[in-house]
């Protein structure tokens, strides 16, 4: 009830809060509607996984093209859970910088905190299995919390399934069926012969809840009030069946899973419902990461420009360097310097989403 | 020889559907229990490099339905690169007793025999990948079950393959070869198609392929040798040593309309985007046959495909949507 008032709310002020008009994103780290798109756009073109959508027209956002209303990438995979991801003080040493972006050009000051750099693969080879002891056992704490979030059911109804349990077995009819005369000898078994690839159901089975490929559709979309991108998650588990939200949050990092991550109706669909990430720490997020980025950035572009004879090699930093075919070329010189571009906003906040679901490789971007 | 396994689909229905479902089920089927059309769509087989092992990890050989599965095909958004859209059929059942006592093997049979009438009487290949889906939804406590049949003709005797089993495709034709079949899926994208080298004067051309669709069978093939004779196909598998599912009804088509072409060189298409430098195409190549067997072709074989459930046994599905739609439990999550 008091959930269902909180939502009108928000929609009224969604509906009333106005469309921002101004371009704000390196001062408030905030963006338009049409910066949305620019970036959404740079997106789509720069890695195809992410289209456009159109979603539900009853639900049409007018500030909006009405093919574009948001951003939704499908089946990016969940290899581990966040929590066993979870950072103990022996991860301290493992940090290493990490240069941003194009690794041609290192050392220009964007480096990156890797935290994870020394975790050792072998925590998760079969042969290894049995060192799994030795890994403090989050997941169960994880798990309580998760089903403690279950138990807070209204009616009272029943705890919310362990993960990786297919939920209320006895509910499902016991019909199997002699449909198909035997084996079918040129079926591949689930589990059948692999070369070099490991099949995602024979990970689950080797190796417990370790490793399961869980697969995530995720969108982005543009919300109004906070003027950011919000980003929203709809899981599946290795058989395809969808996630329950404690199983998603198990793919949320601990500072985030029952803070700013929570379960709400997505705003381009009549009824359906995704875990969503709360966006207001994102402005202001983002405008520390723009600040730092755009910093790096300018000093790169004044070194490029600063007179010196060697022409300045687009392309190499073609995030920031891409040429604006609409605004007049400008003169190379120190105060027009033009910063980070805004189409550039999304692949930086794919980022930051990624810290907040480390397993779920949202950030197709560093793969290129 | 080793006999060809293929990889079966697995079924994926985005949560969206199941919402479409109910408002489909109270607002225009309401108790009618007709079978209506149903579109899907499959991908190239996928695998991603798990960062901290380093080893492959195949993700699912997945046929995926959606919100928009109920929709006319001319109103359906554009598929991306290299996706398949399916045709099926797709029934739902008002109570759970009509789901368990419906007659599935004449349900089954039934699509079943629409795609062996494509293959004999029609030829239209685009009817090779039907598939069914029964449902019954329970409305009031959010679940739905449901039932995929992915039919595919078994062949006797069995496809097998050579000694050397599926190989890289690159090794074989060659990354000229995959670059030029990439540029032309691209801008024609098919399920099935033939491909051949580009017959050409000078020899430093010849590392360039075309592709053409099915039904140009005799004639594309006419002046190729039978060593450069291949067939390709979207391959939704992501496992090395087996082809995905769609090439089952393919490989029988082939049996049927064109029995000369034996044995077949099939390659399994799975590459998106044209690798970068150093990296792998992902593409399979192989060489199976089958002996040719007596009079065939006028029966109708037996057909096998439908899905297992989690445990692995033939039984339906089910999706418990309950902490996604119910109102109660929702509420709950709110922070």
């Amino acid at each position: 009830m008091q959930h269902a008032i909180q939502r009108n709310i928000f929609a009224l002020r969604d509906y009333l809060s106005p469309v921002l008009k101004e371009s704000k994103f390196k001062e408030h780290g905030r963006i338009t509607p049409e910066e949305f798109v620019a970036a959404g756009d740079f997106l789509a073109y720069k890695f195809p996984v992410w289209t456009w959508e159109k979603g539900d027209a009853s639900k049409a956002r007018d500030y909006l093209p009405s093919d574009k209303q948001y951003l939704v990438t499908r089946g990016v995979p969940c290899l581990r859970r966040a929590t066993s991801l979870a950072y103990t003080d022996a991860d301290e040493d493992a940090e290493r910088l990490l240069s941003f972006g194009d690794s041609s050009a290192p050392g220009d000051g964007d480096e990156w905190v890797e935290t994870h750099a020394g975790r050792k693969p072998n925590h998760d080879t079969a042969a290894s299995a049995g060192e799994i002891g030795d890994i403090p056992d989050i997941d169960a704490d994880a798990d309580g919390a998760a089903n403690a979030l279950g138990n807070m059911s209204l009616s009272g109804s029943k705890a919310a399934p362990p993960a990786g349990e297919t939920p209320d077995l006895d509910d499902i009819p016991d019909m199997e069926e002699e449909l198909e005369g035997g084996d079918d000898e040129a079926t591949a078994a689930p589990s059948g012969p692999t070369g070099g690839v490991i099949d995602a159901s024979e990970v689950e089975v080797a190796k417990g809840n370790l490793l399961q490929v869980r697969t995530y559709d995720v969108m982005i979309t543009y919300d109004k009030y906070y003027q950011t991108p919000r980003i929203w998650l709809l899981g599946y588990d290795e058989n395809g069946s969808p996630l329950t939200p404690p199983q998603v949050f198990q793919d949320i990092s601990a500072d985030h899973a029952f803070k700013t991550v929570t379960i709400e109706a997505f705003p381009h669909s009549k009824s359906l419902q995704a875990a969503s990430v709360h966006p207001c720490k994102h402005a202001s997020v983002m405008k520390k990461v723009i600040e730092r980025m755009n910093a790096g950035v300018v000093e790169e572009q004044r070194r490029l420009s600063g007179g010196s004879a060697t022409p300045t090699k687009e392309g190499k930093k073609w995030p920031f360097r891409k040429s604006s075919g609409n605004k007049e070329e400008k003169t190379p010189n120190d105060d027009d310097v033009e910063g980070m571009r805004v189409d550039f906003y999304l692949v930086v906040f794919l980022k930051f989403i990624a810290s907040i679901v480390p397993t779920i490789e949202v950030d197709s971007t560093t793969a290129f | 020889m080793t006999v060809v396994q293929f990889t079966p689909f697995s079924s994926l229905v985005q949560p969206a559907f199941w919402h479409e479902l109910t408002r489909l089920k109270i607002d225009v089927l309401k108790l009618s229990e007709e079978s209506l059309p149903i579109t899907a769509s499959y991908s190239v087989g996928r695998s991603i490099t798990d960062r901290e092992t380093g080893q492959e990890v195949a993700l699912g050989c997945n046929l995926t339905i959606s919100d928009d599965s109920f929709n006319d095909t001319k109103t359906l958004q554009r598929l991306p690169a290299n996706s398949v859209r399916v045709n099926g059929t797709f029934k739902n059942f008002n109570t759970i007793e009509e789901f368990k006592e419906a007659d599935k093997s004449a349900l089954f049979n039934q699509t079943a025999d629409e795609i062996w009438n494509g293959i004999k009487a029609t030829g239209d290949i685009s009817l090779l990948n039907r598939f069914l889906l029964i449902t019954f939804a329970d409305l009031k406590k959010y679940r739905y079950y449901y039932w995929f049949a992915f039919p595919a003709f078994v062949a006797k005797p069995a496809w097998s393959i050579d000694d050397a089993g599926w190989k890289s495709a690159e090794e074989h034709i060659g990354r000229d070869a995959l670059s030029g079949i990439h540029t032309q899926l691209q801008s024609s994208p098919s399920a099935y198609f033939l491909a051949r080298p580009r017959s050409s004067e000078d020899k430093t051309d010849s590392h360039n392929y075309e592709i053409a669709p099915i039904s140009s069978l005799d004639s594309f093939f006419a002046n190729t040798p039978a060593e450069q004779q291949i067939i390709g196909f979207v391959d939704p598998s992501p496992l090395p040593q087996n082809p995905g599912w769609p090439l089952r009804n393919l490989l029988t088509f082939l049996r049927i309309r064109k029995s000369t072409l034996n044995p077949i060189r099939v390659l399994c298409w799975r590459d998106v985007d044209i690798p970068a430098s150093g990296k792998p195409w992902k593409s399979r190549f192989g060489i199976v046959q089958a002996s040719v067997s007596e009079a065939e072709g006028d029966v109708r074989p037996a057909a096998v495909g439908w899905e297992k459930n989690p445990q692995g046994k033939m039984a339906p599905r089910m999706a418990d949507l309950a902490p996604m739609m119910d109102p109660s439990r929702l509420a709950d999550q709110a922070v």
